[in-house]
C-alpha cells in the first residue's frame, strides 16, 4: 500500500510538472516504466557562480515516499561545499526525520513529507547560490570557497564549461 | 567463630532467592530498589499525572514534555512557572490553532498537503496548530517516525514551519496497536535512560532496571539485581570495591588496547564527548548530533561543542588541540621505556587476569556445591544434616568476593604513583597478607572436602577438624580483606606523604 502511495503522489507531481513548468529546472524520468528515478536539470542560478551551468541530477525516491525523502545525485561535474566529491547533495532538509530528535534546528529544515520534488529542486537552487560552508560534504570545496576565492571560483566556472558542453 | 555462625544457620541456610528477598526487605540500609517493568510505568504514570495536575495540562502534553526536561518533575515545574510562554514555545504546546477555516458550508473539501488529495474536513486530523492532513498521510507520517527511533517522541506537525508538538493523544487513535505499543516502549525506555536515578541493569535478555535511591549504610555502588546479577550501578561494570569507577574504565580500556576491535574503535570511531559511546563516521556533514538520549551536537573534527548558527572554525592546527583518542596512542617515546612499560603493565594484568578467573571458577565451584555436594555429603555421612554444612557455603561466598577484591587491587596498584613508596609498601604488604589468607582458604575449601564426599566410613572426628579449619579460615581471610578494603578505600592515608 505504502509503495502504491508513492507511485500515486510522484505520478501526480510529475503530470503538475509537465503542465506548470517551473523556472530554473525541468524533471523527467530516467525510465518511463521507473516512476521512483527521476532526471532532472537544474540551470545555474543567474547572477552566481553557477549561472550558464546546465547541471544534471538523479532524484531516487524510497518506496515509502514522502514519509522518506530521496536522495539527489549531480551526474553533472559541480564543485560545491555541500554537494559530494561523487555527486550526492548534502541539504538537511533531505536528511531522514530521525536525524534532528531535539527539534533545535529550524523546523523548515527538516525532511517532513509535505516537500515536494519542486521544492525539493528550489531548496537545491536556492544551496547553489547560497553555500552553506558550516557543515560541509566537500571539505576542500568549502576552504576554497572562504579563502581562496578566485580558485573556487575558476573552478566552477570550468564545471560550468563542461556542462554546457555535454548538451 | 562456632557460635556466631550457629546464630545464622536457621536464618541463613535456604538460600533460595525468597530468602533473600526477605532479608533484603528487612535490610533498611539497602542503597537501591529494582524495578519491573511495571513498576516503572507506574512510577512513570505518578510522575506524567502530577506534572498534568500541577501545570494543568493534559495527560498527553505532560509526557511530551517531559523527555524534553529528562524526566525531572521539579525542573519542568521551575521552568514553567518562571516563563510558561517560552516552554509551550520550545515544545510546540500550542494554546490555539494557527491556521483556521471558516466552515460556513458543511462537508468543506480541503487539500491534504502531503498527497493533494481532497478530503472531507471533518474526516482530516491535525496537531493543536490545525493544519489538516487526511489519516492516511498521518498514518505513514507517524509509522515512520516510529520506525526511526526514539525521536519519534519529540514528532512535530509535517508542515514544514510548524513546530506544533504530535503527542501520545493524537498517535494513539492513528496508529496500530502494535506501533502504538513501540511508541509507549520508546516513552518507558526514555523514562528509565534520561534520568539519572534509574538504569537498566546491563545482565543481557535482563529487564529490570535499578533505581539507586542514596547511600544509606555503605559509601558504595554494589547492587544485585533481581536476575542475580550483582554490578557497580554506577559504572554497569561488575563490582569492584575497593577501586574507584574511573579506575576500572581505564583499566578495561587500557586492557581492550591490544586487541583488534578495541583497535579497530580507536581508529574508525570518536566517543561522543558528551556520553562516551563510539560514533562511527559513515556520511554527512561534520556537524554531528548523537543519537537519543544524549543528542549532544558536537563538532566532528574538534569535539567542541556546536553552537548553532555561529561560524566556527576549527581548520587551523593547534598542537594542543589534536583530539584525545589520537593522543593516547602516541605514548612512549622510545623503546627500552616502552619495555619497561609494558613488563609493569603485563604484572598486573597477568594477576588481575587469574583472579578474575579464579573467582569464575570459584562459582562453578560454589554452584557445584550446592547442586551437587552437600547431597553427597549428608548420605555419605550420616551424622550430618544440610543444615550444619553451611559454613562451607560461606567459605566459598568468601572466597569469591576476595578474588573480586583481589582482582581489582591489581588495578589499583598499577595506578598507584611510583614515587610514593611509603603507600606502595604498605599497599602491599596488606594485598600480600590478605593474597596469602585466600590461597590458603582456598586451597582448603578446594581439596580438603573430598575424602569425605567419597568415603565409605564416617569420619565425624575428621570432618570436625575439617570444619574448624576452614572456617578459621574464612573468618582470617575475611578480617585481612576487610582491613585492605577499609586502607584502600580511605587512601592509605595511614602513611603521610
Amino acid at each position: 500500500m505504502a509503495a502504491s502511495q508513492a507511485c500515486l503522489l510522484l505520478q501526480k507531481q510529475l503530470k503538475d510538472l509537465c503542465k506548470n513548468p517551473v523556472d530554473g529546472f525541468s524533471a523527467g524520468l530516467v525510465d518511463e516504466n521507473n516512476i521512483f528515478e527521476w532526471s532532472v536539470t537544474i540551470i545555474g542560478p543567474p547572477d552566481t557562480l553557477y549561472e550558464g551551468g546546465f547541471f544534471n541530477a538523479i532524484m531516487s525516491f524510497p518506496s515509502n515516499y514522502p514519509n522518506s525523502p530521496p536522495t539527489v545525485k549531480f551526474t553533472s561535474e559541480l564543485w560545491h561545499p555541500n554537494v559530494y566529491p561523487d555527486g550526492r547533495v548534502c541539504i538537511s532538509i533531505l536528511h531522514p526525520p530521525g536525524d534532528d530528535p531535539n527539534g533545535y534546528e529550524l523546523a523548515s529544515e527538516r525532511w517532513t513529507p509535505v516537500h515536494t520534488v519542486e521544492s525539493i529542486v528550489l531548496s537545491i537552487i536556492s544551496m547553489l547560490s547560497s553555500p552553506n560552508d558550516e557543515s560541509p560534504a566537500n571539505v576542500e570545496a568549502a576552504k576554497e570557497w572562504r579563502d581562496r576565492r578566485d580558485d573556487f571560483k575558476k573552478k566552477v566556472g570550468r564545471c560550468v564549461r563542461k556542462s554546457q558542453e555535454m548538451l | 567463630m562456632d557460635e556466631t555462625d550457629s546464630d545464622n544457620y536457621y536464618y541463613d541456610d535456604c538460600d533460595d532467592d525468597e530468602a533473600n528477598l526477605i532479608e533484603e526487605e528487612y535490610d533498611d540500609q539497602q542503597n537501591f530498589t529494582v524495578l519491573k517493568e511495571e513498576e516503572i510505568a507506574k512510577l512513570q504514570e505518578d510522575d506524567i499525572t502530577e506534572v498534568s495536575t500541577v501545570l494543568s495540562i493534559s495527560q498527553s502534553a505532560a509526557s511530551f514534555l517531559l523527555p524534553q526536561f529528562n524526566w525531572s518533575v521539579n525542573k519542568l515545574n521551575d521552568e514553567w512557572f518562571a516563563d510558561q510562554d517560552k516552554i509551550r514555545e520550545k515544545a510546540g504546546l500550542l494554546e490555539k490553532p494557527v491556521v483556521q477555516f471558516n466552515l460556513d458550508s458543511k462537508n468543506q473539501m480541503i487539500t491534504c498537503g502531503i498527497c493533494f488529495e481532497e478530503y472531507e474536513y471533518e474526516s482530516m486530523s491535525s496537531a493543536a496548530c490545525g493544519h489538516p492532513f487526511c489519516g492516511d498521510c498521518w498514518r505513514g507520517y507517524i509509522s515512520a517516525a516510529i520506525n526511526e527511533g526514539p525521536a519519534c517522541l519529540m514528532l512535530r506537525c509535517p508542515e514544514p514551519s510548524c513546530r506544533a508538538a504530535v503527542g501520545p493523544d493524537l498517535i494513539s487513535v492513528l496508529v496500530s496497536q502494535q506501533e502504538h505499543d513501540r511508541y509507549k516502549h520508546y516513552l518507558l525506555r526514555s523514562y528509565v535512560e534520561q534520568q539519572s536515578k534509574i538504569k537498566w541493569c546491563p545482565a543481557p535478555d535482563c529487564k529490570y532496571a535499578v533505581k539507586f535511591d542514596a547511600f544509606y549504610g555503605t559509601r558504595s555502588y554494589d547492587v544485585s539485581c533481581l536476575c542475580s546479577h550483582s554490578y557497580c550501578w554506577n559504572c554497569t561494570e561488575e563490582n569492584h570495591r575497593p577501586v574507584d569507577c574511573e579506575t576500572v574504565r581505564k583499566w578495561i580500556l587500557k586492557n581492550k588496547d591490544n586487541s583488534q576491535n578495541a583497535q579497530w574503535i580507536l581508529v574508525n570511531t570518536k566517543p561522543c564527548p558528551k556520553c562516551k559511546r563510539p560514533i562511527q563516521k559513515n556520511q554527512g556533514c561534520h556537524h554531528m548530533t548523537c543519537t537519543p538520549p544524549c543528542r549532544y551536537e558536537f563538532c566532528w573534527y574538534c569535539l567542541a561543542k556546536f553552537e548553532s548558527y555561529s561560524v566556527r572554525c576549527c581548520n587551523a592546527y593547534r598542537a594542543n588541540g589534536a583530539d584525545l583518542a589520537k593522543m593516547e596512542l602516541e605514548l612512549e617515546p622510545n623503546q627500552k621505556k616502552l619495555k619497561e612499560y609494558l613488563d609493569r603493565y603485563l604484572h598486573y594484568f597477568e594477576r588481575w587476569a587469574n583472579n578474575l578467573s579464579s573467582k569464575q571458577r570459584a562459582a562453578e565451584s560454589l554452584d557445584e556445591l550446592r547442586s551437587k555436594h552437600i547431597e553427597k555429603l549428608t548420605e555419605a555421612q550420616q551424622y550430618l544434616s544440610e543444615l550444619e554444612l553451611n559454613f562451607i557455603t560461606e567459605a566459598w561466598q568468601q572466597i569469591i568476593e576476595c578474588r573480586q577484591v583481589l582482582q581489582w587491587s591489581y588495578a589499583y596498584g598499577y595506578y598507584m604513583p611510583e614515587d610514593e613508596r611509603l603507600k606502595v609498601e604498605l599497599f602491599e604488604h596488606l594485598q600480600g597478607h590478605a593474597e596469602y589468607s585466600l590461597e590458603r582458604l582456598h586451597k582448603c575449601a578446594e581439596t580438603e572436602l573430598q575424602p569425605f564426599l567419597s568415603s565409605e566410613d564416617e569420619l565425624q572426628e575428621k570432618f570436625h577438624e575439617f570444619r574448624i579449619k576452614l572456617t578459621g579460615l574464612t573468618k582470617a581471610t575475611k578480617d585481612y580483606f576487610d582491613k585492605l578494603v577499609t586502607a584502600l578505600e580511605n587512601g592509605l592515608s595511614e602513611v603521610a606523604v
